[in-house]
């Protein structure tokens, strides 16, 4: 292997896991020092298109606190058809079906190139994947005919199979019964009232009537259709009248007076929703899939009054504790959200207003179940539809790529254990061995649920060393952790994914530059930075930067290379270079700045950044600023207001963002029209080479973003100016002319002045 | 196969709705989507290390152009472009030569059109419930209604004829991939009916060889029209 760089990228594309160190201290005392945890990014559906699944069960370890699962790490004895398992040493007979195995004829499982194998299961028969409408219709006409069309496109992306159902909510909720004869019925619930799973089952009629078993005949299957046919339908079997049904849905008829938001009972609806999944699909693949155009104003869940002269909450309500409802609903929504991942569903939210919808509160719905959050103007608008098509893409085998009910179980080698996850999941409670005592994100289990993800999901895993100082380094050398994702395929299949990974153990004191070199410093940053935002979201605020900058300190301390109290002989190596600066950016961020966002774009945006892969994690940290000029091919430019140029195009990329700049000269060419002369052609070209590029990015993100097109003096130029370094601003001024770049009108602290502070602090014999 | 479903479908790019979304992005269409599974550029994703652990001044970026003037001061008059050869390293683009599939006027006959779906409807009648087929054929009307009055659009007229003759040669997969991508670019044209033609397919993809063959015999006659075309 020839560099770390490349060992990282080749184990991420493998194995989907990326860990802040690849070399590890191996004491839990050296461990602390190194101040950036143990940890990974895991993405357990990573695509390969090189893996085919094979076709049977996988080999467990006998042991019953094991259970690990038979990989390339484990000792083979092929005379005595014996392996030990590499977590507990435990040796094991292989079962009768290996007889014929030897060093030449190797099950997959055993080969090194499959590190991460993939095994069909079949247990039971397959079930059907479950989409349920729920639908608000308080909306503007335009809207409600724009969303009607995207429901109706949408029963043709489905798979055929699949079921559906229709709940549509205003001032009452009303489930739909979905039938072939063309009459349509259904039952409507009061918005006020919240009603238990019970209650719902009863009036829904789910709960199967106690029929007097005839003595001698025991009842056929067949007799009845299931239970749940009347609401949830094979798409195939009622896509027309389900195609008229949605045609035929009007605006919420209640009237709705002056000076008053529209009654809008998303909570009860939500309820419903759940309970009726809960009575009849528990444990299968199923997405709730809410579409809503405002907050809720009425019953369990509201999150605003109906008098619209009262605004929706704001952070500066929050923070003086004037947020009327927020705590109701929010206790609501975690009620139906922990039900819901319970039951192995998942919930999405399609949030489509100018004003705030409540996903403050409603957020959990998404985060608990891996469901998507979506947050657009208007239904109306392409960003809604096409993200709406892209839940439904497939992958280069035509399978959908969305899987659900997964249940991700980590082991580990003795010398280490799991202080927890951050990710679109939950905590399935299950204790082991290898849990510890000191929680990081979800913890106190070695096993989380997530029940709908898809090959971009990606969760953050948190460990703990726990070798003792001074104890020899472990056995072997290497420590060990295996992911076993067991999963319901898109395809219905049930399917087991198995990582298992190893890494070299080094002690810290005398081979301290193996572990620095083998830093990861890209993984380490979305680390920290996850752990970061889940402490802003559950507990303190603006303490959080200020322990994510104590850590920083700590890291440049142990890591940098200085004299004492010299702040210019502040150095770090390669590995560790951009790491300053991501924390900057972080620190900048929407997913720890409230400012100038409200609550429900906090929500959004972190939302995303708790599931997002590693590379799409950095752009929202730090964004990707590339500069295009008639000097060469676009090539990649600091984030700093140096990089504005006027001769050059800027194409920024923050991942809710796709931005293009003009400079100045180009704007002004631009303006005189010279990409229509055909002597300019080259200038043509240079306009459209960003353009393309964009459009790329836009072809494929989820969901899709903004897109600005902008120029130097432009209104929407605020969107690269606010996120670039500010390292010319009005305060500086005296470096006017002198330099190049575009100063930007702004008292944040530079990139500069933090690494001054940063090396001051660090080379600080004090601290 | 997706290969071949994007040489039959529209490549366009649509420009957002700017009245409903701030800046809401532009709109591709359901060909051009499923191309994005394939080759790609190299991705845009690199960073420069920056000054994190240089000299605290300001970078000054490499080969940067002549120092600008800030805003404040009156500017200078600019120059033309430069002229020179298309310069080679800017990046090829992929998508620009969009064809415009859409434009060509296409002389089909609503009835050429139908024929082979009510067709297809009655070899259905058998084997499916009436009441289903009665629906079809309603929707059936209201499509020929639709595009008697002017209502539908070139391209959908023009792919509706291709669906019909891949409907013909039982390809049911590319006949359904049309009728797909039909659904995701022009839903405000085709929601009331399509569905129609989607259960079509979906019902004469599974009825039994034997009644296929059956028509075979009788559908003879469809033979030199699908050759028309």
């Amino acid at each position: 292997m020839a560099t770390y760089l490349e060992f990282i990228q080749q184990n991420e594309e493998r194995d989907g896991v990326r860990f802040s160190w690849n070399v590890w201290p191996s004491s839990r005392l050296e461990a602390t020092r190194m101040v950036v945890p143990l940890a990974c990014l895991l993405t357990p559906l990573k695509e390969r298109l090189d893996l085919p699944p094979v076709q049977y069960e996988p080999v467990l370890c006998s042991r019953q606190t094991c259970k690990a699962v038979l990989n390339p790490l484990c000792q083979v004895d092929y005379r005595a058809k014996l392996w030990a398992c590499n977590f507990c040493f435990q040796r094991n007979q292989f079962p009768p079906a290996y007889a014929g195995i030897s060093e030449i004829n190797q099950p997959a499982e055993l080969m090194p190139q499959f590190s991460t194998i993939e095994y069909i299961v079949q247990r039971g028969a397959p079930t059907p994947l479950i989409f349920l409408y729920v639908v608000d219709t308080c909306l503007e006409e335009e809207d409600l005919q724009a969303l009607k069309e995207s429901l109706q496109m949408s029963l043709s992306l489905l798979p055929p199979d699949a079921l559906v159902g229709l709940i549509t909510f205003g001032r009452m909720v009303q489930v739909h019964e979905l039938s072939c004869e063309g009459i349509s019925k259904s039952y409507v619930f009061r918005g006020t009232k919240d009603l238990t799973a019970k209650q719902i089952q009863d009036m829904l009629g789910l709960t199967r009537p106690v029929v007097p078993v005839q003595q001698g005949r025991p009842l056929q299957p067949q007799e009845q259709p299931p239970i749940s046919s009347r609401f949830l339908q094979p798409v195939q079997k009622i896509d027309m009248n389900l195609t008229d049904l949605l045609g035929e849905l009007q605006r919420d008829p209640w009237p709705v007076t002056q000076g008053k938001r529209p009654l809008r009972s998303t909570g009860v609806a939500l309820s419903i929703a759940v309970g009726l999944l809960e009575g009849t699909f528990p444990n299968t693949g199923a997405r709730i899939m809410l579409f809503t155009g405002g907050p809720p104003t009425q019953g369990p869940g509201m999150v605003v009054g109906d008098e619209l002269k009262t605004p929706i909450r704001s952070w500066h309500d929050i923070e003086k504790d004037n947020a009327r409802y927020m705590k109701k609903a929010t206790k609501h929504y975690e009620i139906l959200a922990n039900r819901t991942a319970a039951n192995g569903h998942c919930i999405d939210i399609y949030a489509c207003a100018l004003d705030q919808t409540g996903l403050l509160e409603m957020k959990c719905c998404a985060n608990l179940t891996g469901g998507h959050m979506v947050m657009g103007d208007s239904f109306n608008t392409s960003l809604f539809k096409q993200t709406f098509q892209r839940v439904f893409s497939k992958d280069f085998h035509g399978e959908f790529r969305m899987a659900f009910g997964a249940t991700l179980e980590v082991k580990t080698s003795r010398e280490l254990k799991i202080s927890g996850a951050i990710g679109p999941c939950v905590s399935l409670n299950a204790k082991g061995p290898c849990v510890s005592e000191n929680e990081l994100g979800i913890g106190s289990t070695c096993q989380w649920k997530i029940c709908s993800l898809d090959p971009s999901s990606t969760l953050a895993i948190y460990f703990e060393v726990v070798n003792q100082h001074n104890a020899p380094i472990p056995q072997g050398g290497r420590g060990a952790v295996q992911f076993v994702t067991q999963y319901q395929h898109s395809s219905t299949q049930r399917r087991i994914r198995v990582t298992t990974i190893a890494r070299n153990w080094a002690d810290a004191q005398s081979q301290l530059q193996h572990i620095e070199a083998a830093f990861d410093q890209e993984a380490a940053a979305v680390l920290m930075a996850r752990l970061g935002v889940y402490r802003a979201e559950s507990e303190e605020g603006p303490d959080v930067l200020r322990w994510l900058d104590r850590q920083l300190i700590r890291l440049c301390q142990k890591f940098g290379q200085y004299n004492k109290d010299d702040p210019n002989s502040f150095r770090l190596s390669d590995s560790f270079s951009l790491y300053p600066q991501f924390m900057f950016h972080l620190r900048r961020s929407p997913f720890l700045q409230v400012f100038n966002n409200s609550p429900d774009e906090s929500s959004y945006y972190r939302h995303h950044f708790a599931r997002q892969d590693l590379t799409q994690s950095l752009i929202m940290i730090q964004p990707i600023l590339y500069s295009y000029s008639f000097s060469g091919p676009p090539e990649p430019v600091l984030l700093d207001s140096s990089s504005i140029l006027a001769d050059r195009i800027l194409l920024m990329d923050t991942f809710f963002q796709i931005v293009i700049y003009l400079g100045e000269t180009i704007a002004q060419w631009r303006k005189a029209g010279y990409q229509d002369m055909p002597e300019y052609e080259n200038f043509k070209h240079l306009l459209q080479a960003p353009l393309d590029d964009a459009q790329e990015i836009l072809q494929t993100r989820f969901p899709m973003p903004r897109y600005i097109n902008t120029e130097h003096g432009g209104s929407q130029a605020r969107f690269l100016l606010s996120k670039v370094n500010p390292s010319q601003t009005h305060n500086n001024l005296y470096a006017w002319g002198q330099e190049s770049g575009s100063p930007i009108l702004t008292d944040d602290v530079s990139l500069q002045v933090f690494m001054d502070h940063l090396k001051k602090l660090a080379v600080s014999s004090a601290s | 196969m997706p290969g071949r479903d994007v040489a039959m479908a529209e490549l366009y790019v649509k420009p957002g709705n700017k009245e409903r979304g701030w800046n809401d992005p532009p709109q591709f269409s359901y060909g051009l989507q499923l191309q994005c599974s394939g080759p790609k550029r190299t991705p845009l994703a690199h960073r420069v290390p920056g000054l994190a652990h240089g000299a605290p001044q300001a970078p000054t970026p490499v080969n940067s152009a002549p120092a600008v003037l800030p805003v404040a001061l009156p500017s200078k008059p600019v120059g033309p472009p430069p002229l020179a050869v298309v310069s080679p390293a800017l990046r090829p683009d992929t998508v620009k030569q969009v064809a415009s599939l859409a434009k060509e006027e296409c002389e089909v006959n609503v009835e050429d059109v139908l024929a082979p779906l009510n067709e297809t409807l009655s070899m259905c009648r058998n084997a499916v419930q009436k009441q289903v087929c009665d629906d079809i054929s309603r929707r059936l009307a209201v499509f020929r209604e639709l595009w008697l009055q002017g209502k539908l659009s070139a391209p959908v007229r023009k792919r509706m004829n291709i669906l019909v003759q891949e409907l013909q040669r039982r390809h049911w997969d590319v006949a359904d991939e049309i009728h797909r991508s039909l659904m995701v670019d022009h839903v405000n044209e085709v929601s009331q009916w399509l569905v129609g033609i989607k259960r079509l397919i979906a019902e004469a993809r599974n009825l039994p060889p034997r009644d296929l063959v059956a028509n075979d015999e009788q559908g003879a006659g469809a033979q030199p029209a699908k050759e028309a075309l």
